[in-house]
């Protein structure tokens, strides 16, 4: 298994309520799977766990065979190597496209961002918005330009939190698919959460229930 | 009259012009002197004195702004990231300073470091130990630029802090998921996200030092305030003063051009809403004890120590001072600031209310060249109304004489009405900003609603639009009645003579080496900024709710 998180337990520290309890999870390479659960179900809040920004009171994350937390061990977010689409996307505002996009890309070398940079803009299809800003963009451009700063340092699991929350209804459909075509090109293992089953059925090979809290209900996609 | 379309022309447009006509006059007046032949004056001064004014003014402003900067800024990062012993205390506790005027700063640390001040009298009673007294000398420039920043920093904190607060969290984390450390990422996102904020901040302080007078003129700095105090008071030479002020101004305007340019262009919002405020991170080890001692090392410094040194001296001075004569002066400055005050609340509802409702370019002009007056320093303000208010006099000479033929030559400027107008000038910007301010939150659609259903301007104003900006006026009224209060340069020139208010009390307490008796008035002016503060606290805490 590629990813696996085994009893993974979790409370935010100003509150008794468990948020996860014992939840466990098992991804192949390459697979995209989607968690699905109402408002509140504590969706971000497994994301956050698996990039490192909480820390779990119980269980483990493994992610290609690093521990990326269990009792002994804790890496912080930037020592990961995972990659996250916020659900406002935080794009940088005092950066532009490429800065944002270059800023994980600190460990390459000049020319390797430079080449780094059009293969993510080309993916993304916005090899001419480089150097506009994040208000000079759509909410659709905004969101691909998080997922290309995303998979620019080619991290091991990109992690996309209610990638559609934030676009008109019109544009779901389109954007949903481009985004499910773009993620499926770059062959990364990913996750994605979302409170529809629609988004879930069209883009992932598997999906995840959190409402029935850790009993997981699966669905192996059909494609 | 071209500035009035006859489209706006009533009671709202006309008032406005009326202010704004004031403010213009006092400032351009200072400009058109420039036209006459100098005196000779002003040749000596300017071969021999201008070189030193402008340098000095030069290094107090960039070091002043400079450590305000490093410092405000590393207090609102750590309140703003992390969580260390007595967070919460302090959060509030770096506004405190605010509350007091550099100028009583000034005095305070001067007598307490002085010979007979407390600590070298301590060092020689107890260990027999007489230090070098040029190593607790601070009555230079360093020692301005030191009591500058410890009193104007909460300019920088503030601002900078409260837009830091304003950041969504998934910000600084999808940096850390990028790959960055805390540190690297305060220098890569937060500082440069922070840049308008900061340089707001500093231009603040950096125009609050050119403003000061009580303090550079203890320390003996020669700077523009000071000269322009110096010709006008001491040689009697106007026309050096207002040659003087004219050159403060033309720095007042290179250092808002200035501020406009590093603020850049490009509007720096943010793209994205806020959905999670940032977390604090608990600071444990060293680094909590390290966080804790540089808060408490800044907190003492800038509040703690001099208020404690101000009570002392309050207590060994208070039966000396408090005389008739004193409550006499504490009234005469609750009555100036009171009336400057609602002139400048009521002027402000009408110019923001003129703004909003015709929403013309003219309007906005007027709301500009209003937001000015508090960038120009109190000493060029006091140089332009004393210049109109004599014209004024000269122009209604024949009046007079028709009231009372023994009629003196000066009457408006020899009255309480010319401080008052200064005030008026100077501090409409802070009045105006909460006003205008409440008027954004208000929005306009009630005001519409209101006009549908049949009444007009004037009436909707009085039933909707006041009683909903009742919270805007009041934080105004506060913030600009303080601000009276502690004013000096400009009282201390345009008062009649013989008119104390606190502030000058205190002012002649420290020139007459009376420092301790200085700490009640001091105390007071204290005092009654902190409960301002408090107020203002409050208000926007329930707003924010
Ligand atoms: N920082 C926090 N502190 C305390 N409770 C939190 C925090 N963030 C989220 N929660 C709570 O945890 C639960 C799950 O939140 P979240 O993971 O954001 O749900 P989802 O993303 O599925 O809508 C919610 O009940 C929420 O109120
Ligand atoms: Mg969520």
């Amino acid at each position: 298994m590629y990813v696996q998180i085994r009893n993974l337990t979790f409370n935010y520290k100003n509150s008794e309520e468990a948020i996860l309890k014992d939840f466990n999870l098992s991804i192949t390479k390459g697979e995209i799977i989607s968690i699905l659960g109402q408002s509140g179900s504590g969706k971000s809040t497994l994301l956050r766990l698996i990039a490192g920004l909480e820390k779990p009171n119980k269980g483990s994350i493994i992610i290609d065979k690093k521990i990326m937390a269990d009792q002994n061990t804790f890496l912080f977010p930037e020592e990961r190597g995972v990659g996250m689409v916020f659900q406002d996307y935080a794009l940088f505002p005092h950066f532009n496209v490429e800065k944002n996009i270059k800023y994980g890309l600190h460990a390459f070398s000049n020319k390797e961002q430079s080449k780094r940079l059009k293969e993510v803009l080309e993916l993304v299809n916005l090899t001419e918005f480089a150097k506009r800003y994040p208000h000079e963009l759509s909410g659709g451009q905004q969101q691909r330009v998080a997922l290309a700063r995303a998979l620019a340092p080619k991290p091991s699991v990109l992690l996309l939190d209610e990638p559609f929350s934030n676009l008109d209804a019109g544009l779901k459909t389109k954007i949903r698919g481009e985004l499910g075509k773009i993620i499926r090109q770059s062959g990364i293992t990913s996750i994605f959460v979302t409170h529809d089953l629609e988004d879930s059925e069209t883009i992932a090979d598997k999906v995840v229930s959190l409402d029935i809290s850790s009993s997981i209900s699966m669905k192996t996609g059909t494609r | 009259m071209k500035f009035l379309r006859v489209k706006h022309l009533n009671i709202w447009s006309v008032f406005s012009f009326l202010f704004v006509l004031g403010i213009i006059l006092s400032n351009l007046l200072v400009f058109t002197s420039l036209l006459q032949p100098p005196s000779e004056n002003w040749q000596h001064i300017k071969d021999y004195l201008l070189a030193d004014y402008i340098s000095n003014t030069l290094l107090l402003i960039t070091f002043t702004g400079l450590f305000t900067f490093l410092i405000g800024t590393s207090l609102a990062w750590l309140i703003s990231f992390y969580d260390f012993p007595l967070r919460n205390f302090y959060k509030w506790a770096f506004i405190l300073p605010l509350a007091i005027p550099a100028y009583i700063g000034a005095y305070t640390y001067t007598g307490l470091l002085n010979y007979t001040g407390i600590i070298q009298s301590f060092l020689r009673n107890s260990f027999n130990f007489h230090v070098n007294p040029k190593l607790f000398d601070i009555m230079n420039i360093w020692g301005a630029v030191f009591i500058f920043t410890l009193f104007l920093l909460p300019y920088v904190y503030t601002i900078v802090s409260s837009f830091f607060q304003n950041q969504s969290a998934s910000l600084f984390e999808s940096a850390r998921i990028l790959g960055r450390k805390p540190l690297n990422i305060l220098f890569t996102v937060l500082l440069p996200l922070a840049r308008p904020a900061i340089i707001a901040g500093v231009s603040l302080v950096v125009l609050e030092v050119l403003n000061d007078y009580g303090l550079v003129q203890y320390f003996g700095i020669p700077t523009f305030s000071t000269a322009i105090f110096k010709s006008w008071f001491g040689m009697g030479d106007i026309d050096s003063a207002i040659r003087l002020a004219a050159s403060l101004l033309i720095i007042v305007f290179f250092i808002l051009a200035l501020e406009k340019l590093l603020r850049g262009k490009r509007r720096v919002e943010s793209s994205t809403a806020k959905i999670r405020s940032i977390p604090l991170h608990k600071l444990s080890g060293y680094k909590s004890m390290l966080a804790f001692t540089y808060s408490f090392f800044i907190f003492s410094l800038s509040f703690l120590i001099p208020l404690l040194q101000l009570f002392y001296w309050s207590l060994i001075t208070y039966s000396n001072v408090l005389s008739n004569k004193f409550w006499q002066l504490l009234w005469n400055s609750i009555f100036v600031a009171l009336v400057a005050t609602c002139i400048i609340v009521f002027a402000s509802v009408i110019i923001a209310n003129f703004q909003r409702i015709s929403g013309t370019k003219l309007s906005k002009t007027y709301s500009k060249i209003t937001t000015f007056g508090y960038s120009i320093p109190g000493a060029v303000i006091a140089i332009g109304v004393m210049v109109l208010f004599i014209n004024l006099d000269q122009k209604l000479f024949w009046f007079y004489k028709i009231v009372n033929p023994e009629s003196a030559k000066l009457v408006l400027s020899m009255s309480i009405a010319m401080l008052i107008f200064a005030y008026v000038i100077r501090f409409l910007a802070i009045g105006f900003n909460s006003v205008q301010t409440g008027f954004e939150k208000v929005g306009k659609k009630f005001f519409e609603a209101s006009r549908t259903l049949g009444m007009t301007t004037t009436k909707t104003f009085l039933r909707i639009d006041l009683p909903m900006l009742k919270p805007a006026l009041v934080g105004g009224f506060v913030l600009v009645f303080v601000d009276v209060l502690k004013e000096l340069p400009l009282t201390l020139i345009l008062r009649p003579f013989n008119f104390d208010t606190l502030a000058t009390k205190v002012y002649q307490y420290a020139n007459d080496e009376m420092i301790p008796e200085a700490a009640v008035p001091s105390l007071i002016i204290i005092a009654v900024s902190l409960i301002s503060i408090y107020f203002l606290n409050k208000i926007t805490m329930k707003e924010e709710r």
